[in-house]
């Protein structure tokens, strides 16, 4: 049991703060009563296109996964998905045989093999469940994400780049992005093999496609459905919905994963 | 020896590439036969401001070896901050001894020989590359270097009164005709500004003045004042160089990493 709270303390500790940080975000439609409207419709850029940008959390707990389509799943909150992220799948994700093997022999193990425990990157798109906060910064031809989580960043290009035929795998692979009406759709490939997708240790392989499509439906809403074409892994391409909330005035404080890092040793598996 | 060869090879190691990134970049002057004019004016923003926004490297500030350059040198502010000073940085009795205890072999408690963050400082030294992205209110800087950013915010925020501390500490930029002025606290103690081991202590107020002063060439004048460790406050210059038709290649310093249990002297 200590080991498991070993483990869990490593991946999702967060900083303590001498000051936290308030500064009124610019620019928040407001009801008459003064508050956020976060009903309000989203901002757009200075071309036309919706805003993306903002700060964004995942954690919302305890929400059901409710079908938004047939087959498309919220997860709702990312405790869920963070653990899996398949979770509002029936039947979960669609795992080859051996990535079953895998998820069961990792979760034995209470993860101990599993990347974050050893501070390495999260990776694409388990990124976007982590339960620290991101920022997405939009700007003409580019779109960064800014994860507190290492005070990493992820870029995608919305310059209209075609994906390289043999990127350098990395852990966010290299994604571009095109506009479909207010939804940027974005492609990834070039990922590093070896990637967990969520604490279960869902397997993530070389040859990983990846689809994301972001649309912010209100000012206070992001939602990114995640379509991972992975046949290495998984029987048949799968989909899940996730949502993002907003969050006001503050600001991302980055957290070092490996700084003072005592936990490592511990991590025995059983 | 083998085990100074040990140290130098976990701070600088960069990966190998299956493919460089070498879609061109947009907007750039180029002359008649079309290599880039990098001494074009500086770019500008909508709002009228120089705009930093590109991949940038250290100026290369160190002769090649004899049997060739490597693929991504080091600067020679990347191992001292100050090359060009005369009698070096005016470092408190303390800090001077420190230095020399951190370079002291083995030098095993430098920061980024344990793929911690390399602070604001290495940021521009570092060998692998960096990017700007720079918005109204808002410059990102992105660095290979453990792909990690630096917020500067330049939307009239004042620094807040007791930040965390942190490696980036927290920066306001304001503009002062075509100088981003940026200032900058709340570092977290025990910073290294190079591999000299010069210190940064949580006392350090530091200054920016960034000036593109054409389209190839990001001037950075640092102010460091951090009474702690230095008896006055000290000026240096850096030159980031802008690198063309590339784009960042996330360097993970954690990754394989195999180094560190051989770090002992004996």
């Amino acid at each position: 049991m200590m080991k498991r709270i070993a483990v869990a303390v490593i991946a999702i500790c967060a900083p303590l703060g001498a000051q936290w940080l308030d500064y009124p975000t610019a620019g928040v439609p407001k009801t008459p009563a003064g508050k956020p409207n976060l009903q309000a419709p989203a901002p757009r850029t200075a071309d036309g296109k919706p805003d993306l940008s903002g700060i964004w959390d995942n954690n919302r707990r305890g929400t059901a996964p409710v079908p938004i389509a047939e087959g498309v799943f919220p997860l709702g909150a990312s405790s869920v998905g963070w653990v899996d992220f398949g979770a509002g799948l029936p039947g979960g994700l669609p795992y080859q045989p051996w990535a079953a093997a895998a998820v069961k022999q990792r979760k034995a193990a209470f993860g101990k093999d599993d990347p974050t425990s050893h501070c390495l990157p999260l990776g694409v798109p388990r990124l976007l469940v982590d339960p620290e906060y991101r920022k997405i910064v939009q700007v003409p031809g580019l779109l960064v994400i800014l994860n507190e989580r290492d005070a990493g960043y992820r870029q995608i290009f919305t310059d209209g780049r075609p994906l390289p035929v043999d990127p350098q795998p990395s852990w966010n692979g290299y994604s571009s992005g095109k506009w479909e009406g207010d939804t940027l759709v974005v492609q990834t490939n070039g990922l590093h093999d070896g990637m967990w997708l969520d604490r279960s240790g869902s397997p993530i392989t070389d040859s990983a496609k990846l689809t994301e499509r972001f649309r912010r439906p209100n000012y206070g809403t992001l939602e990114i459905e995640v379509t991972m074409d992975d046949p290495k892994a998984y029987t048949k391409p799968w989909t899940v919905k996730l949502n993002e909330f907003i969050v006001l005035n503050t600001e991302l404080m980055d957290y070092i994963c490996n700084e003072n890092e005592k936990d490592t040793t511990h991590l025995v598996g059983k | 020896m083998t085990k100074s060869v040990i140290l130098l090879v976990v701070a600088i190691a960069v990966p190998l590439s299956a493919q460089w990134l070498n879609y061109p970049t947009a907007g750039m002057p180029r002359t008649a036969d079309g290599k880039p004019n990098l001494s074009a004016p500086a770019p500008r923003t909508a709002d009228g401001k120089p705009d930093f926004s590109a991949v940038w490297e250290m100026e290369h500030t160190r002769p090649c070896p004899p049997n060739g350059c490597d693929d991504t040198p080091s600067s020679q502010e990347f191992l001292n901050l100050a090359p060009r000073m005369k009698d070096g940085l005016p470092l408190q009795p303390w800090a001077a001894e420190l230095s020399k205890a951190r370079t002291a072999p083995p030098k095993t408690d430098e920061p980024i020989t344990n793929c911690l963050p390399v602070g604001i400082f290495e940021l521009y030294t570092h060998a692998t590359l960096r990017k700007i992205v720079q918005t109204p209110g808002l410059l990102v800087i992105l660095a290979e270097y453990n792909a990690s950013y630096r917020q500067i915010f330049t939307d009239g925020r004042p620094l807040p009164v007791d930040p965390n501390p942190a490696w980036n500490g927290y920066s306001t930029g304001k503009w002062d005709g075509d100088t981003l002025v940026v200032q900058t606290a709340g570092f977290r103690d025990g910073i290294w500004l190079d591999t000299s081991g010069h210190p940064l202590t949580d006392a350090a107020k530091v200054t920016e003045r960034f000036r593109r002063v054409n389209y190839g060439r990001l001037e950075i004048e640092i102010t460091v004042d951090d009474p702690k460790a230095y008896t006055k406050p000290w000026t240096i210059t850096l030159n980031e160089m802008l690198a063309p038709d590339t784009d960042l290649l996330d360097y993970i310093c954690l990754e394989n990493e195999k180094d560190r249990a051989h770090m002992v002297l004996k």
